[in-house]
Formats: structure tokens, sequence, C-alpha cells
């Protein structure tokens, strides 16, 4: 079971995710932004980081950024509302494994872990 | 064709004065104590003119406008009210419709000339307009019908409310110039390049905000089942002092991010407090007792808010081809002006007037509207409609997985 760790400032998009995952993938932590995300990956190594872009503090990208320099084997998808084109090119700059543009379905959030972190 | 904003700026306060002088006018004739209560020049689809007058009856005065500036005119008022302003303008004989009639008109004749000759006396030359002609109708038929012109399928209207002081009655003056004679003279008007704003790509610019307004309209969809489509997208120039006015003083909750790009600015996602309970709970996978607003309802709406500002902006960014970033969205739960005002009062810091993006959207089924607002920085808005390819207007949607690929 593939650990996971869901960094979105959302409350209820962290309750979403965790409530679309949890069956098949243990949650090794939630965070609310991108320096809190950078240090409990440091402590837990999970396996996938679920990244929300636009969150407080420290964004996602810039966290995805910092995470795949130290560790470039981790696995981050981005988890996010913003569909821009630019964005997406400095998401895969920092070096993300995949993108998810909100709002989504389990399906779709399966398929694109299945991608980045096959079974 | 270019429009400078001084030009959009005194063309607002013409429309501003006129509606001042128009309502001198009728507090001379009937003792009705009136302010103009808020004046702006809208340009938005020729279909959705007047879409805020619906479900309503109203009476009023129509003229049709002839010289340099050519179109129709209309000053009306809720039917509700006919029967207090007959009162005042015909006391004792307000029960006899032929001459309340009659009174309407040669009040409508008299507010309207002051209205119209505020416009001729600027622009140094003649505007002509028919005689009276007495209006009774629903909703926008209220209106004439917006000007045909095959090139242009968005149209400039001239809007002014006037609000009866102490009563609730609003009187409104409408005005829908014919497009061409309104842009020759507002190139005329023109008195500098700087900050001349290109007209149709601020229609291009309407056209992908529309498209943004079903892109949020979809993500609301998705997210709550409920069947959500855009119903009016517009960009409207008013005073900074009169934007809080574009909101009712009703309750909304919502949210509100600070945006950064090419254009920066504010953006507002509200509900009316009905709305935000019907729509959140929608989102939650539990059943939740009461109609009370929960911290679990904020939470929804934080994130739905957040979801459909992405939906909204996402596509200005793509045409662009730039990124346009915005701040976590901050939940706001007040009076619509009250939320609105802070916000107009920073973008006021740098500019006298205010581009109001302005969205709305509803479904049928369901108790739900929304309204999107957006105030982007003038003189950013204005380099992001000069760096505006439009043959790039439909390239709102950017494709993850060929930039995943």
């Amino acid at each position: 079971m593939p650990d996971v760790l869901i960094a979105d400032d959302s409350e209820f998009m962290r309750n979403l995710l965790r409530e679309i995952l949890e069956e098949d993938h243990q949650i090794v932590g939630e965070v609310e932004n991108g320096v809190e995300a950078v240090e409990v990956f440091k402590e837990e190594t999970p396996d996938l980081v679920m990244m929300d872009i636009v969150m407080p503090i420290r964004d996602g990208i810039e966290a995805t950024d910092e995470i795949k320099s130290n560790n470039p084997d981790a696995n981050v998808i981005m988890c996010t509302s913003v569909g821009q084109e630019e964005k997406m090119k400095e998401a895969v700059k920092a070096g993300a494994d995949g993108y998810i543009t909100k709002p989504f379905q389990k399906p779709s959030v399966i398929e694109a872990i299945e991608d980045v972190v096959p079974s | 064709m270019n429009v400078d904003i001084q030009s959009l700026g005194t063309f607002n306060q013409l429309a501003h004065e006129g509606a001042e002088e128009a309502t001198r006018s009728m507090a001379q004739m009937t003792g009705i104590d009136a302010v103009v209560d808020v004046t702006k020049i809208t340009l938005l689809n020729r279909d959705d003119v007047g879409e805020e007058l619906t479900g309503r009856e109203f009476v009023g005065v129509q003229f049709a406008l002839d010289g340099v500036l050519e179109g129709d005119t209309v000053l009306v008022f809720d039917a509700d009210s006919a029967g207090a302003i007959a009162d005042a303008l015909v006391p004792g004989d307000s029960a006899d419709e032929a001459m309340a009639r009659s009174g309407v008109k040669e009040i409508g004749n008299i507010m309207m000339s002051g209205f119209i000759d505020g416009w001729a006396d600027y622009v140094g030359a003649t505007i002509d307009h028919s005689p009276p002609e007495y209006i009774e109708k629903s909703g926008a038929d209220v209106l004439p019908d917006a000007p045909t012109d095959a090139d242009h399928q968005q149209v400039f209207v001239f809007k002014s409310q006037i609000e009866w002081i102490g009563e609730s009655v609003n009187f409104y003056i409408y005005m829908l110039p014919e497009y061409e004679p309104l842009a020759e003279l507002m190139m005329e008007q023109a008195d500098t390049e700087d900050d001349a704003i290109p007209i149709d790509k601020l229609q291009t610019f309407n056209e992908m905000t529309t498209k943004g307004t079903q892109q949020a309209a979809d993500n609301v969809e998705m997210m709550t089942g409920i069947p959500t489509d855009a119903e009016v997208t517009q960009i409207s120039f008013a005073p900074i002092t009169d934007v809080p006015k574009q909101v009712g003083t009703e309750t909304y909750v919502g949210t509100v991010v600070e945006f950064t790009g090419t254009p920066s600015g504010y953006l507002m996602v509200l509900f009316d407090e009905a709305s935000a309970v019907t729509v959140a709970e929608a989102m939650m996978p539990i059943e939740m007792e009461g109609d009370e607003l929960t911290d679990q309802h904020t939470a929804a709406i934080e994130e739905l808010g957040n979801i459909m500002t992405s939906g909204f902006v996402d596509g200005w960014a793509n045409v662009l081809q730039t990124s346009v970033e915005h701040t976590p969205p901050r939940v706001v739960h007040d009076m619509g002006r009250a939320i609105v005002d802070p916000l107009a009062a920073q973008v006021g810091q740098h500019q006298e007037h205010a581009f109001i993006i302005e969205s709305e959207m509803k479904t049928d089924d369901i108790e739900f509207e929304s309204e999107i607002l957006a105030l982007p920085n003038e003189k950013e808005l204005r380099e992001a409609l000069e760096a505006l390819d439009v043959e790039r207007a439909n390239e709102t949607q950017a494709d993850v997985e060929q930039i995943f690929e």
C-alpha cells in the first residue's frame, strides 16, 4: 500500500482526497502549506505527494522543487485548481510527475496515481 | 479602433451629470427628492441587455436619438411605483389614467431633454430626439432593441440608476447608442494615445471572460451535481466611488483573492446566503441539519471559490501566454457593499475609474445564484489588451497531457 502525503491548504479538499485514497493508500500526513510539505516529506519519505499549488507561506511549486532537488526519485503529483499552461510548465520544471486539475473525480485521481506509481 | 480611458471617464461623467440634471428637473416638477445612485458604461452581448430587469413590470418613456449620437434612450420605473409617481406628478388626478400617462410622458420629456442636452453641449453638436413614447412592458422588453450591427455582437450601454430617497422606488435611464457613431465620437474625444484601449480587443477579452465563466459554471456542476449555466458576462466602466454599488446591500458569502500578473487586481466569488448553503451541502458527503451556515459549509465554499477563481482566470493566462497568480481564497460573509468597499479602495489608490468584470451564473431547478466580480488594475488591463493576440482567443484551455508527455 503506497504511502501518500497530502499538501493542500483547504480542509475540504484534504478530506476529499483522504476519502478517495485511504482505501488503497496509507495517508502519512496532511499539511497546509509548502513548508510543512517539505518538512513532513523529510520525516516520512512517502511514495507519493499530492501537492496543491496555491498555498500560503510557500506554494506547491517551490515545495516540489525542493523535494525533487533533494530526492530526485520522489513522486509528486500537482493537484490544483490552476489550469494555466505557464504554471504547468513551471510544475514540469520543478520536477512534478503528474498534474490533476480540480475539480476531479475519483477515477481521474486513481488513473494519475497509477501513471506515476504503478501498483 | 481605440478609445482612451480619459474619454470613457468623460462619457461616464456626461451620463452621470445628465442623470443628475434629469433628477433636478423631476424634483422641480414633483418635489420628489432623489439622487443618482450609480452610472456606468457597460459592454455586453446584445442578447443580455436588460437581463437585470427580468421578472419586473415597468412603465416609462422612450426616445429615438439622431445626430452625432444615434440610437435610443429610455427612462423607466417599476410599474408598482406608478401610482406614487403619478400622485407626485398630478396630485388629485392620478386615478385618471390618461392624465397620469400624459404626466409621465411630460416629466420623461423634460428629464431626458436635460440628459441629452448635456451630451450635445459637450460635443458641440446637435442631438435630436423624437417625441416621448409611453411604454409599459415587462423585464428587458421595456428597453428598445439593442442596435444591430453585423460586425459587433456586443454593444455599449449607458445605465444610470436614480433612487427616490425614503421610498423603495428607483428610476433607470438606459441609453443604447449605435456602435459606429458612438465609436467615432469616442475617438474624436480621445486626446491622448497613452491610455488608449482597443475596443475590438476589449470585446475579445469579454468573450474570453464568457468562456471563463462557463468554465467556472462547469466546475460548480462537477463539484455539486447542480446543472449550472453562465448567464451574463459584461465589462463595465464606472468611477471608483460607484464600484461598491455594483453589488447589492444583501448579505453574501464567498471568497476574495488578489491576483497578480497581467493584469493584477481582485476577484470575488459571491453567493447569497441561501445559495451558499445549497451549494455547500451539495458538495458534502453527509446531510446537514438546519439551514445555518456552519464551518463545514464555509470550508466547502472556500474550496469552491478557489476552483471557480481558477476556472475564471486561467483562460486569460493561457490566451495571453502568461501566468496569473492568485492568493489563497479569503472567505467573506458580509453585506455586499462592505465586501467590495475595501477592494475598491485598494484599486482606487492608483486610478479614478475602474473596469468591473461581472459574471452571473444560475440554475433553474434549485435556488442557486452566484456572481463573479473582478476588479483589474486599469493600467495592467490595458497592457494585457495590447498584448492580446485576437487569433489566440480560443486557446483558453491548456493541454496537460501534452505538457507532461
